[in-house]
């Protein structure tokens, strides 16, 4: 009876695994209600140089855009309701060295005043997506803001931690270069992955990183800028990570998954017939 | 079919059906892993069941160890076998691959939409009475500093609400003010999305803290005009008791 009680024990665990398999292979639940929208911007990785200068290079037509929706930013005074930019289309890549992300959205005018920008949590610290916005019951950390205007021509690398922090850093390591065409902005910014800058967000393949989003429209309206300062369309927090290298020691764990199962079929078919005969 | 494995094959299958689709016409649906639960409980009932006694456990296990043994099969049964062999190393090759292969999903976020309040704001009465200059008055301030976000039919969909993450809360959801009393109304307005303690995610919230802008007194008729636009009632402490 004790050999045939080992080898319904061992049935049973095949019973508990088979199900196991079974249900998360055919039972995993449905996506979460408006599933289709992005919550990562993915960094990919390419062997080649990075397309830093041109918005309009064609390696970006091959790369699967993220997309974001913007709202008007409204956490502090001197807001708007009603916003220029609705979302943003995001693509990303990387060569183990330096980074490129790009931001495609609609703006129907090609104004000087018009601007881009992203934001960045900097070190383990969470930070508000308000500009590090001061948090009352934890201690928050600060902000990397890439800030791109088109009058300017080129990128701010930025810091900010609390309201009206933000000051151009002393080490600029952002490029933007930013392009108009038929009521849509491509601007492209790029940054080595790593700086050695403690005020710059560090960028290592496989870490998720957070990062929002912020745009002006800087159309002249009753001669006035229809956006500015804190009159802006925003986003929340999202996720960006670089895609690390590819990790092949995983197949070898496979093929062992697979060899040791085997090898449990075969013991358990040799002590069930071995039990049939005794 | 009427030995023990067949009962408990016919047992599970009935279990999934029901979970998988007879409940969510009566209520939400059930989670994968929560089906998986509730049907690894009943096998593991059933088995319990049928080793109380060794004469039946030989009836559950018996007919699997022919099975396997391949104890006088012949056709279909024979190809079964084979196929129960090697799919059994192929699925637990599957599992150890999707466990080992780096995911597109940044983590998982549990964040609590409802945390404890600090202290001082416990229990706090609304000062001002109910009246409808009040509730009139607070319907105005909602209208001019709170629907932008949460909508002018008090429902979290005003038009700034697209694109924030986690979204503006829907009053009229039983979930949100309903559950609630005044005084912890009072404190999220008051001290905003940063005021917020760590299991919340402060740093995701898009509330602003409007003591900054507005008296408590306004505070407080915005909290009247909310329960009465949305048409709930706050939860009060005799409920509770």
């Amino acid at each position: 009876m004790g050999y045939k009680k080992n080898c319904y024990v061992a049935l049973g665990l095949i019973l508990v695994v088979t199900g196991v398999g079974a249900s998360c292979v055919f039972a995993s639940d449905p996506p979460p209600e408006g599933g289709a929208e992005s919550v990562a911007v993915r960094l990919h990785l390419t062997d080649d140089a990075i397309s830093a200068d041109d918005p309009n290079a064609p390696v970006w037509d091959t790369i699967q855009p993220a997309e974001f929706k913007l709202a008007p930013q409204v956490h502090w005074p001197d807001r708007i309701q009603e916003v220029t930019v609705k979302s943003v289309k995001v693509r990303g890549m990387h060569n183990g060295r330096d980074m490129a992300i790009l931001l495609e959205y609609a703006d129907p005018t090609e104004d000087a005043a018009d601007a881009a920008a992203i934001e960045f949590m900097v070190g383990d610290k969470m930070a508000h997506f308000a500009h590090g916005q001061e948090m009352l019951q934890v201690e928050g950390g600060a902000v990397n803001i890439w800030y791109w205007k088109k009058e300017h021509g080129k990128a701010t690398d930025m810091s900010a931690k609390g309201f009206k922090t933000i000051r151009a850093q002393e080490n600029q390591n952002v490029s933007a270069t930013g392009a108009w065409q038929a009521g849509t902005w491509r601007v492209v910014f790029s940054r080595p992955l790593q700086t050695g800058d403690e005020h710059d967000v560090q960028i290592t393949p496989g870490e998720w990183r957070n990062l929002a989003f912020a745009f002006w429209d800087g159309e002249i309206v009753d001669g006035a800028v229809r956006e500015q300062g804190s009159q802006k369309a925003v986003s929340s927090w999202w996720y960006v990570r670089a895609e690390p290298p590819p990790d092949n020691s995983m197949y070898g764990y496979v093929v062992l998954g697979i060899a040791l199962a085997a090898g449990f079929e075969f013991f358990l078919l040799r002590r069930i017939r071995r039990g049939n005969e005794s | 079919m009427k030995g023990p494995l067949a009962k408990t094959v016919i047992l599970l299958v009935g279990m999934y059906v029901f979970l998988k689709f007879i409940l969510p016409l009566f209520t939400a649906p059930l989670p994968a892993s929560l089906i998986f639960l509730y049907l690894a409980l009943t096998l593991a009932s059933a088995m319990i069941f049928y080793t109380m006694s060794g004469g039946s456990l030989d009836e559950f296990m018996g007919p699997i160890g022919r099975f396997l043994t391949g104890t006088g099969q012949t056709g279909i049964a024979g190809t079964a076998r084979i196929l129960v062999f090697v799919l059994f190393p192929l699925l637990v090759g599957w599992q150890t691959y999707t466990r080992l292969a780096p995911s597109d999903m940044p983590p998982a976020e549990n964040r609590t939409i409802h945390p404890a309040p600090p202290g001082e704001f416990v229990g706090l009465a609304n000062p001002y009475e109910r009246t409808q200059d009040n509730i009139m008055m607070g319907k105005g301030l909602y209208a001019a500093f709170c629907s932008p976000c949460h909508g002018a039919n008090f429902d979290g969909k005003g038009p700034a609400a697209v694109g924030f993450n986690p979204p503006p809360a829907n009053f009229g959801d039983p979930g949100t003010i309903a559950q609630l009393q005044e005084s912890y109304l009072f404190w999220r307005i008051k001290k905003g999305g940063v005021g917020l303690p760590v299991e919340a995610m402060p740093w995701k919230s898009a509330m602003p803290r409007w003591e900054v802008e507005l008296p408590d007194e306004w505070i407080w008729k915005i909290i009247m005009g909310e329960y009465d636009g949305a048409g709930q009632s706050p939860r009060t402490w005799e409920e509770e008791e």
